[in-house]
């Protein structure tokens, strides 16, 4: 038994943010959840399909964040309280039926879950999620620490049902990936019945169809759905979430949510300011409750805010106070538009502290000047820079290898747009600096279809596009048609190792299971573009010059859409994990080493973990124990030095 | 003082410079410098400062008067057809008899025999697909035959003798241009390291060579013309003919004039002051106004052994060179060679001294006066 169902209520269990949504959304009776893989929030789905058996769920990994919504929402229009999961980008990508959701209204509870990754740790963008909640006029809620999430998860379906609309839980990396205490409550009994009602008028919400606004009739449901976001608001006047802690009259106010609660409080700590400095959590961010925040901003005339990334809150705040102004002063606000803290990057303690010392005057505690200075001499001395690489066996630095070959020997300037996984990688030297663009999920075929279609303006370098399996289906497949279709001119490098990788190896349409580890029927993908007019061709990433002929003679022929598909599982699927097809060894002998003829190609360019240089001997050897054995690197020696044996 | 340098330096001065020909030198003596349909790649830097590539290019640093002492023991002199022992006219004797020939058939009948014979274990020659050629390595003698035909794009023969060398070849002859038989008699004076034999190329068989074709511009130039799948074999006639004339599969010819196809000449030509591949055991071409005879130019003690003993086993037929064809040939010579060194003079490409400027070749200033001023009188 999973131990976010194994637990009585009122025990006490240390959780991850991540696992706190999960008991929350099951204390909260949730019966449908989807999602798309996306770090930091992907742990929410996978522990859901882990109890989904135990209890009469239905757990889904949609091919993307739209479809995924979508598919919540029809549990939630059939009365069942559901719940969608995504990180920051996937609201964007859910956003256009997200609009149309919270005009149409939903039925049963339904929570949309926005981990967002504030300094972009594993993330090509720092966007913000929580923008998306006052555009589409929906309530905000940010837990403030880990008891919160579950707590505030769980009521989160009630305000969802009680106004009749989706209802936004917005996490970041430090709430979702750290852990606190949380007690559990309750896991409710009982079957939920799945029905669509749709026979009443066309405007009832509840018993009518569920259409997001009538054509030129705006105010027909566009105020009601205001009049939601109001009701939200009530409720949060007196919501036991949104707490105060502090002075009766602060010098200074900080009014914060989410993380950065738990920063603000250990600043104050550091700096000893529990006296001066008072902290307003608000759990419930949009849309703020008037009073309560006209309440705590009359304590005092200087307010800070404490938020990641983008100054939201404080403008939200800011709003507020210049409407009360006339009843509660002029206020004289710090936070990122004052300068005093950064719009850029993650928030952390130290710069809430450096912020507070320097608005209240008061010293920060100071390193001690040896400490730092021996600090700083053994991370530039001692520390090895890492850069980011690909793992041992991983099939897409053989594909990249062959890629950047073919290109560099097509001579012609060819370049390949990038897209979205552990591929992206391909634009640092691990993957040879082949990717020249990269932004989000398929727009590496979106942009190579434009670049293809410039032949008339002169341009006349090759257009290569790669992308993941689980991308292709998320995105991608647009891009293909649309390219078909125009006849643009590019090839599209499909890296098939046979699952979502870089967020964890979940399940995706190409895969035959889902979520649940039930069997599935997988998509063919070659099938797919075939049916779409492109030409296939199939590799193995692992045979390199086969790899690097076809995407050659792929290149040279240089009309329409090829798609090439280099098919090799993952290091860490559970087809190749634990398993080595091949015995390696280096014999020393042969190696040349630093010398002309090689210069250390295999460990200065290829670059695999676990093949290390041997300053001493000057040759190369193989490291045992991080070597999984694929056997790509006994074709990059120019020697020969490197043997593979075939594995027992 | 010749200067050295590393794959860097052959990068920017040569390849990005337009004076790579794709011979093959620097092809595959390591994994980063690579050739594809007629173009130089290199695929990765690679970090040495010193390298073979750059020592045995032979359109950098190339000293000739070191060359040719190692050749011919004297110094390089300012003879347009340089070092030989003696000039004839030849063709492919009976032992040859019913193989087809560009012309007099006179290189493979060479090679054929020198395999046959042992005298070499293997020959580097260049095949072609289509309009591509392929450089070859064969051990057998009827295997020489397949590589028959002249090719006019540049081909990177030479990679086809880095391998075999590394594949551990020895006793190796090779079928080159001007440029390729210039890399090689680098590669023999700066020396293969650390190989057990320091020496694994028995025979030079140097091709004369005007100009070379750069094989993408001639492809696309053929593609406006024709399907290239469709042609059977390329011929440009001796002079005076200035004509290509190119046969295809259902029996049509097409005619080129020749001021077309000078278009398509790379940058680098320009620069080459070697008509006769004159670092080469023996060289080998057409004879003006005899399109199935070649000239035939003896150069070393064993490239004249080899000829004497093909003769005597009827591989050959030798004969006495006419007096005007061998003016002319002076003369074509003569004018190639002045024209590349005046170029590359104007161009500050000589005996360079800067730190920081290296020299396609360097010679002796009162040897490269004589060639600027020799009188070119009229043909």
């Amino acid at each position: 038994m999973s131990y976010v169902i194994d637990g009585q209520a009122g025990s006490s269990h240390l959780l991850m943010g991540n696992e706190a949504i999960v008991r929350g959304a099951l204390e909260g009776g949730i019966s449908v959840a989807t999602g798309y893989p996306g770090t930091p929030s992907s742990e929410i789905i996978e522990l859901l399909a882990g109890v989904a058996k135990e209890r009469n769920l239905y757990v889904e990994w949609s091919v993307n964040e739209k479809v995924g919504l979508e598919v919540a929402a029809a549990a939630s229009f059939a009365g069942l309280r559901s719940m969608c999961v995504m990180k920051q980008n996937g609201v964007n990508v859910a956003s256009d039926f997200l609009l149309h959701l919270a005009s149409s209204g939903t039925r049963g509870g339904m929570v949309l879950v926005s981990c967002d990754d504030p300094g972009a740790l594993s993330s090509v963008n720092e966007g913000e999620s929580r923008l998306f909640a006052k555009m589409v006029e929906i309530p905000l809620l940010e837990p403030g620490d880990f008891q919160e999430v579950k707590d505030l998860t769980k009521w989160a379906f009630e305000l969802s049902e009680e106004i009749r609309n989706i209802v936004m839980i917005r996490s970041v990396t430090r709430m979702s990936h750290a852990s606190g205490n949380v007690e559990y409550g309750s896991l409710p009994d009982g079957k939920a019945h799945a029905n669509f009602d749709f026979h009443g008028p066309l405007l009832d919400q509840e018993k009518g169809p569920v259409i997001s606004m009538l054509v030129s009739a705006a105010e027909s449901q566009h105020g009601p759905q205001q009049e939601k976001l109001r009701k939200a608001a009530g409720i949060f006047e007196t919501c036991p979430f949104n707490t105060y802690k502090g002075p009766e009259r602060p010098e200074l106010l900080i009014v914060t949510s989410s993380a950065c609660n738990l920063y603000s409080r250990e600043a104050i700590k550091a700096l000893n300011l529990d006296k001066k400095v008072g902290i307003l959590k608000l759990a419930t961010t949009w849309s703020l409750p008037r009073n309560m925040v006209k309440g705590h901003l009359a304590l005092t005339d200087k307010i800070m805010i404490v938020e990641e990334v983008l100054p939201t809150l404080e403008e939200n705040i800011k709003v507020l106070a210049a409407e009360m102004a006339s009843e509660i002063g002029i206020k004289t606000f710090y936070g990122k538009r004052s300068g005093h803290l950064p719009s850029i990057g993650e928030m952390n303690p130290d710069l809430v502290i450096g912020a507070l010392s320097s608005i209240i005057g008061q010293k920060r505690p100071s390193i001690p000047v040896a400490f730092a200075e021996r600090a700083r001499r053994i991370i530039d001395e001692v520390v090895p820079k890492r850069a980011m690489t690909f793992c041992p066996g991983c099939p897409h630095r053989a594909s990249y290898w062959s890629i950047h070959n073919a290109i560099e020997m097509d001579n012609r300037k060819g370049f390949v747009c990038g897209d979205i996984g552990c591929y992206t990688l391909g634009m640092l030297p691990c993957g040879f600096s082949t990717l020249k663009t990269v932004h989000s999920m398929g727009s590496g075929s979106g942009i190579a279809g434009g670049f293809g279609k410039l032949k008339q303006f002169g341009m006349d370098q090759p257009v290569v596009a790669v992308c993941g399996d689980s991308t292709f289906f998320h995105a991608a497949m647009p891009a293909l048609a649309n390219a078909v279709h125009q006849k643009s001119s590019f090839t599209l490098v499909i890296l098939d190792n046979s699952g979502t990788a870089m967020t964890g190896f979940q399940a995706h349409p190409g895969i035959a299971a889902n979520a649940m580890g039930e069997e599935m029927p997988a998509l063919d993908i070659a099938a797919i573009c075939r049916a779409m007019g492109a030409r296939v061709e199939k590799v193995d990433p692992f045979d390199l010059e086969g790899t690097r002929r076809a995407l050659n003679e792929i290149m040279e022929y240089g009309e329409g859409v090829t798609v090439l598909m280099m098919q090799q599982a993952c290091a860490l699927s559970p087809q190749r994990k634990g398993r080595k097809n091949y015995d390696m060894e280096i014999d020393e002998e042969l190696c040349l080493g630093e010398k002309c003829g090689c210069n250390r190609i295999c460990t200065r360019i290829f670059g695999c973990p676990g093949i290390v240089w041997n300053k001493e001997k000057g040759v190369s050897t193989i490291d045992e124990l991080i070597c999984v054995g694929c056997g790509v690197c006994a074709d990059i020696c120019p020697q020969g030095a490197i043997k593979r044996r075939e594995a027992e | 003082m010749l200067k050295k340098g590393g794959p860097y330096e052959l990068l920017s001065d040569v390849i990005e410079s337009d004076l790579c020909i794709g011979c093959g030198a620097c092809i595959d003596l390591c994994p980063y410098f690579k050739s594809y349909r007629g173009k130089t790649a290199m695929l990765f830097p690679c970090t040495s400062s010193e390298g073979k590539c750059f020592a045995y290019c032979p359109k950098i640093e190339v000293d000739l008067d070191e060359l040719s002492l190692h050749y011919f023991e004297a110094p390089y002199n300012a003879d347009p057809l340089g070092y030989y022992r003696s000039i004839h006219i030849s063709k492919a004797g009976r032992e040859m008899g019913g193989a087809s020939f560009q012309a007099g058939g006179t290189v493979s009948a060479i090679m054929y025999y020198a395999l046959k014979k042992g005298y070499l274990d293997g020959a580097v020659l260049t095949d072609s697909e289509g309009l591509l050629p392929l450089p070859c390595f064969v051990t057998q003698p009827e295997d020489v035959l397949r590589c028959s035909t002249s090719k006019y794009a540049a081909a990177p023969t030479l990679s086809a003798l880095n391998r075999a060398i590394r594949d551990g070849y020895g006793r190796i002859g090779v079928v080159a241009t001007p440029c390729q038989a210039q890399a090689m008699a680098l590669m023999r004076v700066k020396g293969i390291e650390e190989k057990e034999d320091p020496n694994p190329v028995h025979l030079v068989v140097g091709l004369f060579c005007t100009w070379s074709l750069d094989f993408r511009a001639l492809e696309d130039f053929m593609k406006e013309r024709i399907t290239t799948e469709s042609i059977e074999k390329i011929d440009i006639p001796p002079p005076p003919a200035e004509i290509m004339k190119v046969y295809l599969t259902n029996g049509a010819k097409l005619e080129i004039p020749l001021d077309e196809i000078r278009e398509l000449v790379p940058e680098s030509c320009s620069y080459c002051y070697d008509m006769t591949a004159e670092f080469s055991d023996i060289s080998v071409g057409v004879l003006e106004g005899r399109p199935d005879m070649n000239t035939l130019i003896i150069r070393t003690e064993r490239g004249q052994r080899l000829i004497e003993e093909a003769i005597d086993e009827g591989y050959l037929i030798v004969d006495e060179i006419p007096e005007d064809a061998l003016a002319h040939l002076t003369w074509a010579a003569g004018r190639k060679k002045k024209r590349a060194l005046t170029k590359a003079r104007d161009g500050g490409m000589i005996n360079t001294i800067d730190e920081d400027k290296r020299s396609i070749v360097r010679l002796r200033t009162e040897i490269l006066e004589k060639i600027l001023v020799a009188s070119q009188g009229c043909e």
